[in-house]
Parts: C-alpha cells; structure tokens; sequence
C-alpha cells in the first residue's frame, strides 16, 4: 500500500476509534417514586422521548404517531392528510395544542399531522381522554400536547441535515441556535419537496387489448405512477427566549409555514386530460409568552398570538386534453386568529395542596369562498361563508395529595362559543402507590366532556346546519403502571389502562336530496377498550444499548344510536375506518456509534361499511409495516457528522391503507448531518 | 417472528367468474362514496326475486370506479356512466363482460343514443355535451351550451323526441336546452324554475321537469320548488305546478307508456299526465328515511325505490306494484342511485 493511503486509513481509523471515545446513550434512570409532581394527579399521559422526535427531518408528527402509539392514524402517503382516531373517536375530537395555542382548524374542528415536522417539535405528549380537560375542553378522544423548549447549548452552534430519497425527494434541516445565561435564539428551517411519482401496480384497474375491429382480445393490470402527488413545504421556526435569572422568562415563537401540495388521483381514474388539482396554504403561527416561577410556592403564565391562514385549493382541467386550463373550482379561505392564555398555579405551604386555574380565549375570523359559479345573468356570486366566533374555554382545579401515596384531582372546566356555553365540564382523577416496590401505581378518572360544531359544521354552503348541537361524552378509565429496574442494567415500564366513552349527538355530515351534504347530530357511540404500553431498555454491554418501545391498544368504537331507518344495518357495528386493534413497535440498538432502528406498525381491518360487511369492492385487509433507520455517527474535533439511511416499507408490500390510494413499495433516503 | 410483523397484507386481485343475467331484470347502479373508489352495479331478477352484487368487479376482475351516475341499455349493450372515473363501460347485457369503453371525459353523467353510431353524453363541470361514436368507442365532438360557464356548467337527463334532444341543466342552473340532432347544436333554450334536477316525456307528447328550488342562502337564489310542464313544439312553458318552499321534489319518471308521472318528495308521489293539480296524498309515505333512487318497470308497472339509510353501507330497495303493495325488498349496493332495466 502506498505512503499517502496508508496514511489516509490511519487517519479514518484513528477518527473511527476517537469516535468511540464520545459519550453513548446511556439506561435511562428508573423513576423512583417519592414526591410526584401534582399536576399529574390521575393523569394518563404518553410522553414521546426526543429520539422519537428527532429521528430523521423527513418524518412529522403523523409518523411520530403511527409508530410510537397506539392511535390509529389515517393517512395515504407523505404529504397526504393525515388525522387520526384517538381511542375510537374522530379526527376532531382529538385536541391539539401548541405552545398553548389550540391548532386545530376552526374551519373543520380537525388536524392535518402531516403539517407539523417532527423536528420543530420539543416536546410532546397525549394525554387521554379525561386527562385532557385540565387543559382544554372538546378533546373526547384526548389531547396532542405539542411545544417547543428554549434548549440549546451555550455559544453559537448549527445544524445542517440533507435528505436525499427515492422519487426525486429532497429533505433540507437547518437549525442555528444561540444561548448564553440570559438570552436563546433558534432558528430552524425545513424544505421538502418530492413529485412523488412512485410506480405501483394497478390491482383496481385494467388496460384492454384489442383486435382490429376493437374486440377485446387480452386484458392486463396497469403498472402506473401516482400522478398528481407531488409537495414542496417550507417551514420557518424562529424563537427567542429571555429569562431574567429572576424567576422571569420571556419567550417569542413564531411558525410559518408555505405549502404546497397537489392532491393525487384515485386508482380508478381513467382521465387522460392535462390538469392541475392542488391546495396551497400560507400559515403564520406566533405565541408571545410570558412565565413567572421562583420557586415560591406559586407560578403564573401569560401568553398571546395571532395565527394568519391563508388556504387556496384550485381544480383546473384542460378544455379538450391538451392546452390551456379552465378553472373547475377555486376555493379561498383566509383565517384570522387572535388568542391569549393565563395560567396560574399556587401550592399551600405544606405543598400538599395545589389550587390551579386557566383561562383561554381563541377569537376566529373565517372567510371561506368555496366556489365562484356565475349566474345566468352573467353576475359572479360567492358559495361560502364569512364568520366570526370567539371560544372561550377557562377551568379551576383542586389537587390534594394527603401522603406521599395518595393524590386526588378536581377540575371543573366551563367553555362558551359564540353565544353558547356549554355546561359544566366536570373531570376527577384519583391515583396511589399500591407497592413501592417495582413503583406500581394505580390510577382512574371521570369526566363529562363537550365539543362545540366547528364553523363548516354550522355555516358551510351549502349545507351547513347553525342548529346543530355540540356533542357530548362521558368518559372513564382506570389503570395500573410499574416501573422498575436496576442501574446501568435494564429499565423495565409498563402500563394498561381500561377506558369506557359513551358520546352523544356525534354529528355527521349526510347526502340530501338536493345532492349536496349537511351535518346533522346523529350518532350514538359507546368507545371503549384497553391501552397497553410497555419500555424496556437494556445494556447489554457497556457499549451496547437496547431499547424496545411497544404499544397496542384495542378500541371497539360502537354505533349505539337508534336505527335510521328500519333497513340500518350498521346499530351495534363497529365505526368505518377505525380499527379494533393498533399496535406500534419501536427496537433501537445502539452499539457505540451506530445505531439499528426497527420500527412496526399494525392496524386490524379497516371497515368502510357502517354495516361491516366486507365487499370485494370495500374492504381494507390488515395493515402490517416496517421500517428500518442504519445510522452512523463521526465525531471530528469541531464538527459532528450523522449519517442515516432509512429504509421504508422493508418487505416492499403492495397494499392500500385508504380505499383507491396506491401506496409506495419499498424506498429509501440518505441524510446526512452536520453539526457545529 | 418475521412472518408475524411482516407480509400478511394484500391489496387483492379479483379473478374474474362467469356471471349470467338471466331474464328482463333490473340493474341497480350504485354510486358508492365519493373518493373512495367503492361504485358497484347490482342485478335483480323479479321472476326469481333473486340479486346478484358486485357483477361489474366479479364479471371483469376490476372495479367499477368512482361514482357510477347512471345506465343506459341498447340492444343487448350497457352504457354505464361513472362519474368520477371520467370513463364509460361498456358491457354486454348477459353476462357483464366489457366489451369496450369511452374514455377523455371531463365529468359524465347520462348517456343518450341518438342513432347506433351517435350518442350524447351529458356532463358536469363542463359546459359541453360530449358527442361519442359507440362503435369506435370515442368521442366525435362536442355540443357547446350558450351562456353556460365551465366552472358551473352542468348537462344532465335528456329526453329525444323527434329530431330534437332536450336536456335540463341542473347544478347553479334554470335551463332546459333543445339541440338539433341534425346539426348537433343547441338551437333554443328556456328558462324555468332554479336548478330542474330530472326530464321526462310523457304520452302526450309534452315534457315534465321538477325544479328543486335552490336551497336558503345559496348566492343562486331559493324559491318554492315546482313540477313544469313543457310544450316543445313552442318550447314554452304551459303549466306550473307549485310545491312547498323548503320541500325536496326530485327523482321525476313515468310509468311505461308515459300515462303516469312519478316522483319523490319525501314520500312517492304519482299524478296522471294529464291531471290539473298536484296529489293530496302520497302514493307510498316514506318510512322516515331519504329516499335516493326511483324507477318504474316499463313492463308491468313495478315502483323500484331505493333506500340509502346512511350512505355508508348497502341500501335497500324497496319493490311495489303499481297499486303499491309491497312485493319484494331487498339490499343493493352503497348508494343506489340510478335503474336501467335490461
């Protein structure tokens, strides 16, 4: 071997071997139960680690979700809307929250996962049905807590990731930071962009063969390109903090968001005409914060912001195949939001009580123009709506927790929207130390809940329905958790929590004879079952760490309503689209500076019937998916290096997951990261 | 343990199987859902009372589409138009196989033949009506609409009655349009009520549409829905029939020799052609549900209505003679919307 190589092995071996000089993952610390935090009297929570979050920046919160719960999320691809099923409920009865700000849609009372990165989130966590309403109200199925924390090391640093994947997709990171004593400054930046145009086969459609007097001789299923999926997203964080070392702290966060998505044909579509289906959407998100706590027995937090969003969603199609484009629909909505928060909290001196109490006002302005039709008088005329509705939402607590082994949780939550109040929203949690020894718990709540129609409910035109009544539901649950283990051998968690729904006035949209839909409060529905959660970590060497991660949940979500007509077949049947079982698996091995990540996910047949039946036109068979994540870190003596390669749908499945959407095989991306 | 977390999924192939139509039947098009892909097209033989589902997927091995809207049967041939596939199949009467299809629409709705070799094919979202040849299963041309917008255009049923086609404008429209066959352009148009949903021709030559009336706060307008009979040789409105301001007329048919008219308002209503004043009292009282599709069989008079309970499971369709006695009922597909009898 020549001089010059030999010396550039030595040099990589030498970097590899100082590589493994840097500090690994360690066992996570058991947490030993003595004072536990009050504000989780009774609560049900799940808490996604940082490694979930900040796994590769091609992921939001929707694949967060799918691998790392048991909630069952919906969604046909990347980019595609996302929502979810929290505990057998529908997408707009799982409340989600950002820095305190409520980002669910005013216009369709629901969240699109698949607009939040993964990687402009800090923290987050569920909380479970009647866990939900110490923070806000509406959340029958649960609460999506999502923040953002001024955590950043000291002096100037940046991070860059370049994702580069199949289908010509390209993901962009970039994160600056700055933190001295006083003063935190990030800034964080994503571009993703892909035409998405992956290859499947067709099993819905067939493509003829004919003869010369156009008699079909042969007949074969089509390999095609989804066509009409491509996105570009931009997305901008920028925060600063300011903590006086007072017991002071100021914080700034303001989230833009420029999307741009087009909206892929079905598997059954046969068009051959040029066309442009896309929506489009600018979001500025700002909170202003303001945090009071020196350590004195009581603590306050005041916060405002203003959400701008901007929604274009045009349909053009080519008049006659080729050539210019006639505007089938175009659809403006802009959304104006003004919102504050203040929360107070105050311990007794003994800090065995806790008295709590917030308040949150969200004032929404909606002006939707769905579609521009012209008249016969040749005038234009808008379909759509220009609304304006403030929700008030503000709850008082009381917890009490007698000894180190028992605590106990009231709150009493009031919400008013527009000019309707709810009734009272009562909620106890109660939980307790059964054994020291392995940190069993157990706890259990109780709650009323509501949820105001959202602005397309009541005023969408046409159909929209202003008499609508809010649903309602009355929860319970109960579980039991351990945690055990022993230092820098293993950590062992584990929970099952047992919970029963019953929601009233489910409001679903329905056909009329005029042939368009309206919402009206039809449904009766008893969501229970049972949440299973399990962690286990594991050093099998000094060197060599295993972490396994697994949730399943089994939801049986019952329509209990009266028949709608004598011919329903669909009282005592399971709801469409929402499985009975999920299950998430997450394996990590973490051997020096390499990293193996296994992730699974797993949903039981979908129904697309109210009645179950399974047709061969309409049934989704079981979900069964695996992804794997190889990385690799180089640490350089400024400058850290990360390499990841991701490989999703590892044994290339050929399956739909939403009736008439195709689905990518097996793909790939590359990241690689620098760090300073 | 691989086995367990990996492949047990399957998107399935559907083997075609032989299927047989037996007698002078009944399809039921169902639209299924829109955006799910989940149309479907069933049989029902009234000798037998039996119903066969899913014929189009089982018969061919490939699903139907997005939005079956409607079947025309000619000379032992199925036309049937799916909406939102922008495609028309094809099918041979007896046992459902393709026998080839139209493709290139922009959104079709009904399909009428003007002669073996000429069709027109109606549409939404486009202000033109497709001209097709059958034969060479493409379009020829196509048949503009005056004043019409591509944005609202709307074409819907059409009814031929000599050389001239007529056809209601339905979606954010108030026209009936005549279109000269010879020429294949519209040559007149009539203004009625707000948004005419369905046309029919009776025995005397005359022409009946129902005007939905709009619906309360559309920038279009709302009025009180009505029944409109027209004269086409003036191509002029003689006679209208006022519903109640909120009602929800729709579905209009005749019986077969056109002597009797049909429709559905909430209950199934029926007048003769030639009846001065609307009915009193409804020919079949609805069963508290909305019903979505009606037909009358040409032959014997048999009242098909079907039942789309939720719209997300089966529908039934309710089968009564023409005394309305209750003969038969049955479940069909999700959404039944449109009959063709073979």
């Amino acid at each position: 071997m020549r001089p010059y190589t030999l010396k550039l092995c030595l040099i990589f071996l030498c970097i590899v071997h100082c590589a493994s000089c840097i500090a690994q993952r360690s066992l996570r610390e058991v947490t030993v139960i003595g004072r536990r935090p009050m504000r989780e009297i009774g609560v049900q929570k799940t808490r996604f680690d940082s490694l979930a979050l900040k796994e590769n920046v091609a992921l939001s919160m929707a694949d967060v979700l799918t691998y790392n719960s048991g909630i069952f999320v919906k969604s046909y691809g990347r980019a595609t809307l996302s929502t979810v099923a929290f505990r057998g409920t529908s997408p707009s009865h799982t409340q989600v929250t950002w820095n305190g700000l409520n980002i669910n849609s005013p216009m369709l009372g629901m969240t699109d996962f698949s607009t939040i990165p993964s990687y402009f989130v800090d923290n987050a966590s569920l909380l479970h049905g009647s866990s939900s309403v110490g923070e806000t109200g509406g959340g029958l199925g649960g609460l999506v807590r999502l923040g953002t924390a001024a955590d950043a090391p000291d002096g100037f640093h940046g991070q860059y990731v370049q994702g580069i994947g199949s289908f010509s997709t390209f993901d962009e990171y970039l994160r600056l930071t700055f933190h001295n004593e006083r003063w935190t400054s990030s800034t964080r930046v994503v571009y993703s962009s892909s035409p998405n145009d992956y290859k499947y086969t067709n099993h819905d459609k067939k493509v003829n063969i004919y003869d010369d007097n156009h008699n079909i001789v042969g007949q074969y299923h089509p390999t095609e390109r989804n066509v009409s999926g491509a996105f570009k997203g931009f997305h901008a964080l920028q925060e600063v903090y300011y903590d006086d070392q007072n017991g002071n702290r100021l914080g700034l966060n303001a989230w833009y968001i420029n999307s741009n998505r087009e909206l892929p044909i079905l598997t059954t579509d046969y068009a051959d005409t040029d066309f442009d289906n896309r929506q489009r959407e600018q979001t500025l998100r700002t909170v202003l914060s303001w945090g009071h706590n020196r350590g004195r027995g009581w603590n306050t937090d005041i916060r405002g912001g203003y959400v701008y969003t901007a929604l274009a969603y045009d349909y053009k199609r080519a008049v006659g195949g080729e050539g210019p484009m006639a505007v089938m629909t175009r659809s403006r909505s802009y959304v104006n939001t003004f919102f504050g928060r203040a929360e107070g909290n105050i311990y007794t001196r003994d800090r065995r009580w806790l008295f709590t109490a917030n308040i949150s006002a969200h004032q929404n302005l909606v002006r939707a123009h769905d579609k521009n039709i012209v008249t016969t008088d040749g005038n234009d005329a808008i379909v759509g709506y220009d609304k304006g509705r403030i929700d008030l939402s503000g709850a008082v607590s009381a917890k009490w927790q007698p000894n180190s082994r028992l605590g106990m949780s009231v709150v009493l939550r009031r919400e008013m929207s527009g000019t309707k109040w709810a009734p009272i929203i009562p909620a106890f949690f109660i939980d307790g130390v059964i054994s020291r020894k392995g940190n069993v718990m157990a706890r259990a709540s109780v709650s009323r809940n509501y949820r105001f129609p959202s602005l397309n409910d009541m005023y969408f035109m046409p159909g929209g329905n202003p008499d609508l009544k809010s649903e309602s539901g009355f929860s319970y649950d109960a579980g039991i958790s351990f945690d055990i283990g022993r230092s820098h051998v293993y950590a062992l968690s584990g929970s099952v929590t047992w919970f029963d729904s019953y929601i009233d006035d489910w409001i679903l949209w329905l056909p009329t004879t005029k042939g368009f839909f309206s919402p009206r409060n039809v449904k009766e529905v008893h969501a229970y079952g049972i949440e299973t959660k399990a962690e286990l970590s594991v050093q099998l060497r000094s060197d060599l760490l295993l972490d396994l991660n697994g949730s399943l949940s089994w939801t049986p979500s019952v329509n209990r309503g009266e028949p709608m007509t004598e011919a329903d077949k669909s009282v005592g049947k399971q709801l469409p689209y929402v499985p009975r079982t999920s299950a998430s698996l997450t394996g990590r091995l973490t051997w020096r500076t390499w990293s193996f990540l296994y992730k699974w996910a797993h949903y039981s047949r979908r129904f697309t019937m109210s009645s179950n039946e399974s047709t061969l036109t309409g049934h989704l068979p079981p979900y069964y998916m695996s992804n794997i994540v190889l990385g690799k870190k180089i640490a350089l003596r400024n400058v850290g290096l990360d390499f990841k390669l991701a490989v999703n749908n590892l044994f290339n499945e050929d399956y739909l997951s939403v009736l008439s959407r195709p689905m990518p095989g097996i793909n790939f991306e590359l990241f690689i990261g620098i760090s300073i | 343990m691989v086995s367990a977390l990996a492949s047990c999924m399957k998107w399935d192939y559907v083997d075609p199987e032989e299927i047989q139509t037996d007698g002078h039947g009944l399809f039921i098009i169902n639209e299924g859902n829109f955006q799910y892909g989940n149309a479907s097209l069933c049989y029902y033989d009234p000798a037998t009372k039996e119903v066969q589902t899913e014929i189009f997927l089982r018969a061919n091995g490939f699903k139907l589409g997005d939005v079956a809207q409607s079947m025309t049967v000619r000379d032992g041939r199925g036309w049937i138009v799916v909406n939102n596939s922008h495609v028309i199949f094809a099918i041979d009467a007896d046992n459902c196989r393709e026998t080839g299809r139209i493709e290139g629409f922009t959104s079709p709705r009904y399909i009428h033949f003007v002669s073996d070799d000429k069709a027109y094919v109606s549409q939404i979202w486009d202000n033109r009506i497709a001209i097709v040849d059958p034969r060479r299963y493409e379009i020829t041309g196509y048949i503009e609409v005056p004043d019409m917008a591509m944005a609202s255009g709307s074409t819907e049923q059409m009814v031929q009655i000599g050389q001239y086609v007529y056809c209601n404008c339905f979606s954010y429209q108030n026209r009936i349009i005549k279109i000269d066959t010879a020429t294949d352009r519209v040559v007149a148009s009539l203004t009625v009520g707000i948004q005419p949903q369905s046309l029919v021709a009776d025995a005397y030559g005359k022409l009946w549409t129902i005007c939905n009336g709009g619906f309360e706060d559309s920038p279009y307008g709302y009025e009180t829905p009505a029944l409109y009979r027209i004269d086409p040789q003036t191509f002029s409105v003689e006679a209208k029939f006022e519903f109640a301001l909120g009602d929800n007329p729709s579905e209009l048919c005749t019986n077969g020799d056109g002597t009797r008219l049909f429709w559905l308002n909430d209950d199934l209503w029926q007048m003769a052609a030639s009846a001065p004043r609307l009915p009193f009292t409804p020919l079949i009282e609805s069963r508290g549900t909305i019903y979505y599709g009606l037909t009358v069989d040409p032959a014997c008079g048999d009242i098909y209505i079907a039942d789309a309970i939720d719209y997300q499971q089966p529908g039934k369709i309710y089968r009564y003679d023409s005394h309305a006695r209750l003969l038969d009922e049955f479940y069909a597909g999700i959404t039944p919307g449109a009959f063709a009898f073979k």
